[in-house]
């Protein structure tokens, strides 16, 4: 193996004021193995590799390259130096066929700038062939599954004749199957001489497919060190600095009465495709229901009937055995809280004061914070219910008048959640609660939601002054969903097509479910109630006029 | 037989600025630049195109005057709207309303005239003769005689659909449109494709401007272009950018606008006749919509649903 392939050399990135996002770090890379870099969101881990593609300029430090020295001023002439990155969102065109995305920017061209396709369309084929890719270059982007797509940003810079392919975050996106498929080209690349740099904050991914392993904390690199005899909980340590529990204690659910119900939704959207089939579950008050699911399976649409921001069609939503399938979004908002998935879109106004983000919603119900005159907002108040939801949930940040946007991913999050359970609603809906969030907040949130969901009686001893509520999580992230929900539900084509229950189920299950590979169970109409829950208290209809807080 | 005859001639004659305006526009609606200022350019370029021949005493000068006019209209459009990121909309409305006020301004100044000038020293461009056809009786006259940029014009709807899909220019173009991101990730400037698909539209609506002022007349009038701009674009968005559709959809706007010109013989008022092709480019846009919208459930009204989740 060549010991000078890629060096990387005291590289500084400063962003301007003062965030320092690489501080003095030295890397090496040798040719041909598979060297991973992890880290929490926010590491750096993505910006030493940008820095390496020529994406973003470093403030110093130096990169070599098979011995020579290098600065690319673009991905174009990394790629063209043999350098490929494959990045978390892809870059591809929608409507263009596979082969149409793959040539893009590296066009066969004939006279009068004409396309030659005949040679590249073999050639790309032989590519596919090589490598067992699978795809058909005729296909169009649209309509091939994320796990093809990524195939395809691999393939685009298999095309242009990369050695070595920088994968960022790759597994994100993908199903466990899609991942397990991922892993086996990524060796086979790397058996046919590729060098891969895999960029992840999942261990057990890391540990599986790695030569050398790289761990990266707050712009530093803590550690390299070859894959062997390695644990989890090694890299863990070093990932965060301190021990880290991997499990979110859970006390077992004890349900109560069904505080929320939808029967036979269905939905066909403006272009006439049927996004829900017949869509029926239950949550009971103390259990948490997780929505499994590929994304574009259903689950957006449901979201957005059960708040209202769609029209029903036809079925039925009920909360706390109201029917809210005719209900505007503030009659609904009263009875439910909601975390939604996008938090710069609708979670939050990103140039407002934290105060302002804190009370959106409470200024419409919630009248302890009026004026002594009627409908004006006390801006006394206001800030502190604001301040009071800073010290509850943990929020870090300089004062409750600064805008949400200069706090950070996961502080930002905590108040999107905090403002939601502060309601004491009955019903929780929560929408990829963590997606985006460091791990520290992500264990912070995970807790709030087990401690809303309760337990009934509140016989367990911290629940004590918390009403237990039910919550209704979709989430894309599988471990998420094993270590909160009491029932997993997935969503396959619009369909619930299977109602596990966490201990007796595995990560593949759900994910050969998730992939319509397995035939659909069959689910009783009131989706109520597989495991977890049997044998609980019956489901009497005492959320009627449940108060809104 | 005589009637047939003269509305497919002035059918011809009327839809040749919009389909050549109308394939300007095509390359800025693939590469999704909104853009409304063609009416602008294409007026400036009638202006420039009589300026240039009159002074020079050639067609040929005017031809690239009108051109140049067409080109300096977009690039002020490119520069504001693609470096600037300033609203298309915005931008487009200020060149309109620029070209208006400064060809009228400008006429006032330079030729002493207020309403239209017409002079014989304006050189208009070659009629064609097509030998043979145009000696038939009936399409003879239809197809034969016109000015020579109507030919070109339908040279060009075929040119522009191969340079459209069946080149790089033309993948990258709709690539950039669509996803721009996707463009600049591997390595080629996405504003630069807008920046040249807003001159190329410059370019064609100026030679729109020319036909208008040295081809169907041979005079520049105050708002000459009279909405004709404004009828491409409604075309392109109508085809979709379908260079041949936009063929079709140009010859039936000139099929009305000929028709109003014919009814204007009648007792009908003018300030109606001249409606008349307006009339038609709305049930045209309405008849359209309403068959794409064709969806089963009729009524869905929400179009947050059903888009990807996405951002």
């Amino acid at each position: 193996m060549d010991d000078h392939f890629i060096e990387m050399r005291s590289l500084i990135k400063v962003y301007p004021p003062d965030t320092l996002a690489l501080d003095r770090v030295d890397l090496d890379i040798r040719e041909g193995e598979i060297h991973s870099v992890i880290g929490e969101n926010g590491a750096g881990k993505s910006t030493l590799m940008k820095v390496l593609y020529g994406m973003i300029p470093t403030s110093s430090g130096e990169i070599s390259f098979r011995g020579r020295r290098v600065r690319y001023a673009s991905p174009r002439e990394a790629v063209a130096a043999g350098i490929g990155m494959v990045h978390q969102e892809f870059m591809l065109v929608p409507s263009y066929t596979i082969y149409e995305n793959v040539i893009l920017g590296a066009e066969p061209v004939g006279r009068l700038g004409a396309l030659r396709n005949a040679e590249a369309r073999r050639r790309v084929r032989s590519l596919i062939d090589r490598y067992g890719l699978n795809l058909n270059i005729d296909d169009r982007v649209r309509d091939t599954s994320v796990g093809a797509q990524q195939k395809v940003e691999i393939l685009k810079l298999l095309y242009r004749d990369v050695d070595v392919l920088i994968m960022d975050e790759p597994t994100a996106v993908l199903t466990p199957q899609e991942t397990g498929e991922l892993f086996r080209r990524l060796r086979d690349l790397n058996a046919a001489g590729k060098t891969i740099i895999f960029i992840s904050h999942k261990l057990d991914e890391v540990l599986e497919l790695s030569d050398t392993i790289t761990v990266m904390r707050r712009g530093r690199r803590v550690t390299t060190t070859e894959n062997r005899g390695l644990g989890k909980a090694d890299l863990a340590r070093a990932m965060v600095g301190r021990d880290v529990v991997f499990s979110v204690e859970k006390p077992p659910a004890r349900c109560g009465d069904v505080v929320f119900e939808a029967r036979g939704l269905s939905y066909v959207d403006a272009g006439g495709r049927q996004r829900l089939d017949k869509v029926s579950l239950a949550v009971r008050r103390g259990e948490i229901v997780g929505i499994a699911g590929v994304e574009g399976n259903g689950q957006f649409e449901l979201v957005q009937l059960v708040t209202g921001l769609a029209p029903v069609q036809s079925g039925q939503v009920k909360i706390c055995g109201r029917d809210v399938a005719r209900a505007s979004v503030i009659e609904r908002r009263k009875l439910m809280c909601y975390v939604p998935q996008d938090r710069k879109a609708s979670g939050s106004a990103q140039k407002m004061s934290l105060t302002d983000n804190s009370i959106m919603t409470h200024h419409r119900l919630n009248q302890q914070l009026e004026s002594g005159w009627r409908a004006l907002l006390s801006p006394g108040k206001s800030r502190r219910f604001a301040q009071n939801l800073v010290d509850t949930f943990g929020v870090l940040a300089p004062s409750v008048d600064a805008p949400i946007s200069s706090l950070s991913g996961g502080n930002q999050q905590k108040v999107v959640v905090g403002r939601e359970f502060l309601f004491g609603a009955d019903f929780v809906l929560l929408d990829q609660p963590t997606r985006g969030v460091d791990v520290g907040s992500v264990e912070f949130i995970q807790r709030e939601i087990i401690r809303k969901r309760g337990s009934v009686g509140g016989s367990a001893g911290e629940g004590a002054g918390v009403p237990s509520a039910g919550c209704l999580l979709i989430s894309a992230d599988l471990d998420e969903l094993f270590s909160l929900a009491d029932r997993i539900l997935v969503m396959h084509r619009g369909r619930i097509v299977a109602d596990l229950a966490p201990p007796d189920t595995t990560r593949e299950e759900v994910g050969e479910y998730m992939l319509g590979v397995r035939e659909p169970q069959t689910i009783a109409p009131t989706g109520a109630g597989s495991g977890a829950c049997a044998g609980a208290g019956a489901c009497a209809g005492a959320g009627e006029g449940a108060p809104a807080r | 037989m005589h009637l047939v005859i003269e509305m497919l001639r002035s059918s011809v004659l009327a839809a040749t600025p919009v389909l050549l305006a109308g394939l300007g526009g095509t390359y800025t609606y693939y590469a999704n630049v909104f853009n409304i200022a063609m009416e602008g350019m294409m007026l400036i370029g009638a202006f420039t195109a009589v300026a240039g021949s009159y002074l020079a005493g050639s067609w040929v000068v005017g031809m690239f005057a009108g051109v140049a006019g067409g080109l300096a209209a977009a690039l002020v459009f490119a520069v504001f709207a693609v470096y600037l990121k300033t609203d298309e909309f915005v931008t487009g409305t200020a060149i309109n309303m620029l070209a208006l006020g400064g060809t009228t301004y400008a006429l006032r100044q330079m030729f002493r005239v207020k309403g239209a000038f017409m002079s014989p020293m304006i050189r208009a461009i070659p009629r064609v003769h097509i030998p043979l056809v145009g000696a038939l009786p009936g399409i003879g006259p239809a197809v034969s005689g016109h000015p020579f940029l109507v030919y070109v014009t339908l040279a060009l709807a075929i040119l522009i659909e191969w340079h459209i899909y069946r080149t790089r220019y033309g993948l990258r173009l709709r690539a950039a449109g669509e996803d721009p991101r996707a463009v600049d990730s591997v390595g080629v400037s996405s504003d630069r494709i807008r920046a040249q698909a807003i001159l190329i539209s410059g370019a064609l609506c100026g030679l729109a401007g020319v036909y208008l002022s040295l081809g169907y007349v041979t005079l520049f009038a105050e708002n000459m272009s009279n909405g004709r701009g404004w009828i491409a674009l409604a075309v392109i968005i109508l085809t979709r950018g379908r260079p041949l559709g936009l063929l079709t959809m140009s010859l039936v706007f000139g099929f009305f606008d000929g028709l109003g010109l014919s009814l204007q013989s009648t007792r009908i008022p003018p300030q109606l006749t001249q409606m008349v092709p307006y009339i038609a480019t709305i049930a045209a846009l309405y008849l359209y919509s309403r068959e794409k919208r064709g969806a089963p459930l009729g009524k869905v009204e929400s179009d947050t649903v059903g888009k990807d989740p996405g951002m």
